[in-house]
């Protein structure tokens, strides 16, 4: 290790005397006032070598938004979504392992962490059975994102259940902005490879169309505790098309197909009595595919509509403990007319699911194993202009319901209050429903194992009762301004109430197995807590070419003490899983027109979890780290990127998974050399 | 394995200390993007003639507002012999005195029930994304070849009772909707 440790001290001195450089290089830019003195042809002939900022302060967004542009996804090095993420304020990414993460946005992360919305171009990809996503399965290629729009917060009221903690929107580029061909190969440690390949043209001047492929593949991660080949190996192919035709009038349409396939493979730990914990390889093969289309249209009174329809059909298979068929069908209607002081938003949806699910083996076990779920919901939002320019105020409503779980109601509020040009001032209060998922209501699975004298199971039990939707009502106070032309501030605080928020208690004991003894525990409504935070975000152009990000959040959970020992449990070890602080800096230098060098600092503090299937809790430490990225130009249309990720600190574990439990894998250094090829 | 990732990250940070050379250009930097489009928006009331003389040249944003904070430093200044205005607005009721119109391309959805409403008035309607020109919008302000440039939808232009100055179309990088 201390050789290791060496080369570690090593890059570290490298990286801070690359960033003396950097201050010691600054020279003095074109100041402000003489871009207000330019031409119209001055500016037609000036250059962009400035960082690119498309995350500027949205004084009119009501909400604590933060955007993500493509130019910033290329170059965050990130090669998964969930590492995008990591940029925003508030928004909790830990890796589990090649290809798992948990992501949430504040507070109560989880493997399928169930209280944020994610939407794919208005698609919830959000999983029914673990109510979650699958963060493994790649939904969208990086290169065809035109922007990701993350709204921290409740979003229920127009985004729908489970829009608890937050709404992640991501926006794929529209298909007449990928004309030509576009190549992108990368190749890394840890037999990391990554290909993905594009081509763009038109049907006719209002028909154009792009379809892009990608695959990516990892050898296994390094077992945190012995250093030995985990399991997670993984392949990784998707297949995206997009089809855009403009109807004129204000119409278009656009046509979606998206075939996605993974398989990763995952070391699990699995309580069996007699005996204890097993740990065995378990492949997780995932696939799904997507056909979806949009048409927006104007009508002559000038209400603007949107109505889309989606199909999807996907399968998802836990080698030798669970395989799922499932198909989706999703309809959005969104109608919006301005008018007046008002912007009234109004919509329809519906999706039915259904699902074919088989067990073998005894970890899991099903109560029905075909379900069907029919969800529908209207909703209606109208933003008020109360002072032109200063003040608005934004009332919601939805209300849902599903034949699994009943009905929901979610309002919300928002009052927002420009006083100056540069200044935004808001406060928000919602309510936001979280539905239970399939596999809540549905699975009964061994989860614990506790040795001793008397070694003592947990099996958790599907209820005989329907649960309920969790429920969440919370107050947002949040502030924006513009301290000068080039830097950006953004904060909010926020405290949230959870009630009826799933949880188990203890049930039944069997103990006609001495000295196996089997303690069932139900699920319920059964918990409650507080949850509060702040965030912030700074965007500072120190100079022309070079940009600085900061983002920072705190988050504090206290649950309610209970009587009930079993759910006392959870809510302690539900507060302790949450790292109180994280952070992270991004510094984006534009060296010259043909090369960037951004380096990304991240911080976290540390945490404990629950050390599955174990009943004590282990600890997962706070890291401090570094990626960098370099990237040059070889003429017009190829480029050459170098990145490097966690390059300080020690090699870590960042979470430790629950459901299914698994064997934590070392989160470390590594490098990527990737070239990039438009024709 | 230490080793050999010991060599392979020294040779990247001397990839990277290499890199790192001083570079000149010849044409002045803009401290961003948006004070570009800002200085545009600016320019275009110099270079486009509107029917009617008033008093003040108003530039209305419409929108999740990006570019209020660039434009504040030209606002009270006399533009062609008006005095700049800037708005910020959220529906039709309320563009009845903009000379231009500014919709970001994060609205891209609303570009057509925006044009509509401008659709009888003498605005000039600029956004930042290509497509907006092939939409039925006048200006387009496209980041092309390292620079900000704009495309120009003459049809468009007319269609508003506006004349653009010749100076206007010469630099423009693309100009649609020209009669036959």
């Amino acid at each position: 290790m201390a050789p290791h440790g060496t080369a570690m001290n090593k890059i570290l001195k490298h990286a801070a005397f690359l960033v003396a450089f950097q201050m010691g290089g600054a020279t003095a830019g074109w100041c402000a006032d003489l871009v207000e003195e330019l031409s119209l042809e001055d500016l037609t002939k000036t250059e962009i070598t400035s960082v690119a900022r498309k995350t500027q302060s949205l004084a009119s967004v009501p909400a604590a938004a933060f955007v993500i542009s493509a130019d910033d996804i290329a170059r965050s090095g990130a090669q998964a979504l969930p590492d995008v993420l990591r940029m925003v304020p508030g928004i909790e990414v830990a890796q589990i392992d090649n290809g798992r993460y948990a992501v949430t946005a504040r507070g109560f992360n989880g493997r399928f962490a169930n209280k944020l919305q994610v939407l794919v171009d208005g698609r919830s990809i959000y999983h029914q059975t673990f109510s979650g996503v699958m963060w493994e399965h790649d939904v969208i290629a990086l290169n065809d994102i035109e922007r990701i729009e993350v709204i921290r917060g409740p979003g229920a009221a127009i985004w729908g259940v489970n829009a608890v903690n937050g709404v992640i929107n991501i926006i794929s580029k529209h298909s007449a902005q990928q004309a030509g061909g576009f190549v992108e190969t990368s190749i890394g440690t840890q037999g990391k490879l990554g290909l993905y390949g594009r081509y763009g043209g038109a049907l006719s001047e209002n028909t154009t169309w792009r379809a892009s492929v990608q695959g990516r593949h990892a050898e296994p991660s390094k077992q945190f505790a012995t250093g030995t080949d985990s399991e997670d190996r993984l392949e990784s192919s998707l297949f995206d098309m997009r089809l855009d035709h403009r109807l004129g009038g204000g119409s278009d349409l656009a046509v979606w197909f998206n075939a996605t396939r993974s398989a990763l493979g995952d070391l699990i730990r699995v309580p069996v009595a007699p005996g204890g914990v097993f740990t065995e390889n378990s492949r997780q093969s995932d696939a799904s595919q997507v056909l979806a289309g949009r048409y927006r249209w104007l009508t002559a009174a000038g209400i603007e509509s949107s109505l889309q329809l989606s199909l999807n059909s996907s399968s998802i298979e836990l080698e030798k403990y669970f395989r799922e068929e499932r198909k989706t069908y999703d309809l959005d209607y969104q109608g919006r007319y301005t008018f007046a002081s008002h912007d009234v938003l109004w919509g329809f949806s519906h999706r039915t699911s259904s699902s074919s699910a088989q067990t073998p083996g005894s970890l899991i076990s099903l109560r029905n194993h075909d379900v069907t779920q029919r969800t529908s919901g209207v909703f209606v939002q109208d933003d008020w202009t109360l002072i032109p320019e200063k003040l608005q105020l934004g009332l919601g409503a939805r209300w849902d319901n599903t034949n699994i779980g009943g009905s929901t109601f979610a309002p919300s509020a928002t009052l927002i209050w420009t006083p100056s040009r540069v200044d935004t001032l808001w406060a928000k209060y919602a309510r936001a429903p979280r539905m239970p998922s399939q596999g809540e209501n549905n699975v009964t699975m061994w989860t614990n194992f506790q040795p001793g004298g008397a070694s003592v199971f947990t099996r958790v039990v599907a209820g005989t009762q329907t649960l309920r939707a969790e429920k969440m009502e919370g107050l947002e106070l949040g502030y924006r301004t513009q301290l000068s032309s080039g830097f950006n501030i953004d904060a909010s605080v926020y405290r949230y109430r959870y009630s009826d928020r799933i949880s188990s208690e203890r049930g039944g004991l069997d103990a006609s197995g001495f000295p196996n003894v089997i303690q069932n525990v139900n699920i319920c409504n059964c918990s409650a807590g507080w949850v509060s935070g702040a965030e912030l975000s700074a965007d500072w152009q120190v100079l022309p070419v070079w940009r600085l990000q900061l983002s920072y959040a705190w988050t504090r959970i206290q649950m309610d003490e209970a009587t009930d020992p079993v759910v006392q449990a959870d809510g302690k070890q539900t507060e302790q899983s949450t790292p109180h602080h994280h952070g992270s800096l991004r510094s984006q230098w534009n060296i010259a027109p043909d090369r960037q060098f951004d380096a990304w600092l991240r911080a976290s503090a540390g945490y404990q979890r629950l050390n599955a299937p174990y009943t004590e809790m282990i600890k997962v430490p706070g890291y401090l780290t570094l990626d960098l990225r370099y990237a040059q130009k070889l003429g017009k249309d190829f480029e050459v990127v170098l990145s490097g990720r966690n390059l300080v600190g020690p090699t870590r574990i960042e979470y430790v998974s629950d459901y299914v439990a698994s064997v934590p894998v070392k989160v470390g250094p590594s490098l990527f050399l990737s070239t990039r090829w438009k024709f | 394995m230490a080793a050999r990732w010991h060599s392979l990250s020294s040779r990247l940070f001397l990839l990277l200390l290499l890199a790192l050379q001083p570079w000149g250009h010849a044409y002045p930097q803009a401290n961003n993007e948006s004070q570009l489009k800002a200085a545009y928006l600016v320019n275009f009331l110099k270079y486009v003639d509107w029917p009617e003389a008033t008093p003040t040249a108003t530039i209305c944003l419409f929108g999740r507002d990006t570019l209020g904070g660039y434009l504040a430093p030209y606002e009270t200044r006399s533009i062609a012999g008006r005095e700049l205005r800037i708005r910020r607005v959220t529906g039709p009721d309320q563009m009845g005195d903009c000379q231009l119109l500014f919709i970001p391309e994060s609205e891209e959805a609303r570009y057509g029930a925006v044009l509509r409403w401008v659709e009888r008035l003498s605005v000039l309607t600029v956004s930042d994304a290509e497509i907006f020109t092939r939409q039925g919008g006048a200006i387009a302000l496209v980041r092309a070849e390292g620079r900000l440039q704009f495309d120009i939808n003459v049809a468009a232009v007319s269609a508003a009772g506006l004349k653009p100055s010749s100076q206007l179309m010469r630099l423009a990088r693309v100009v649609i909707g020209a009669a036959k």
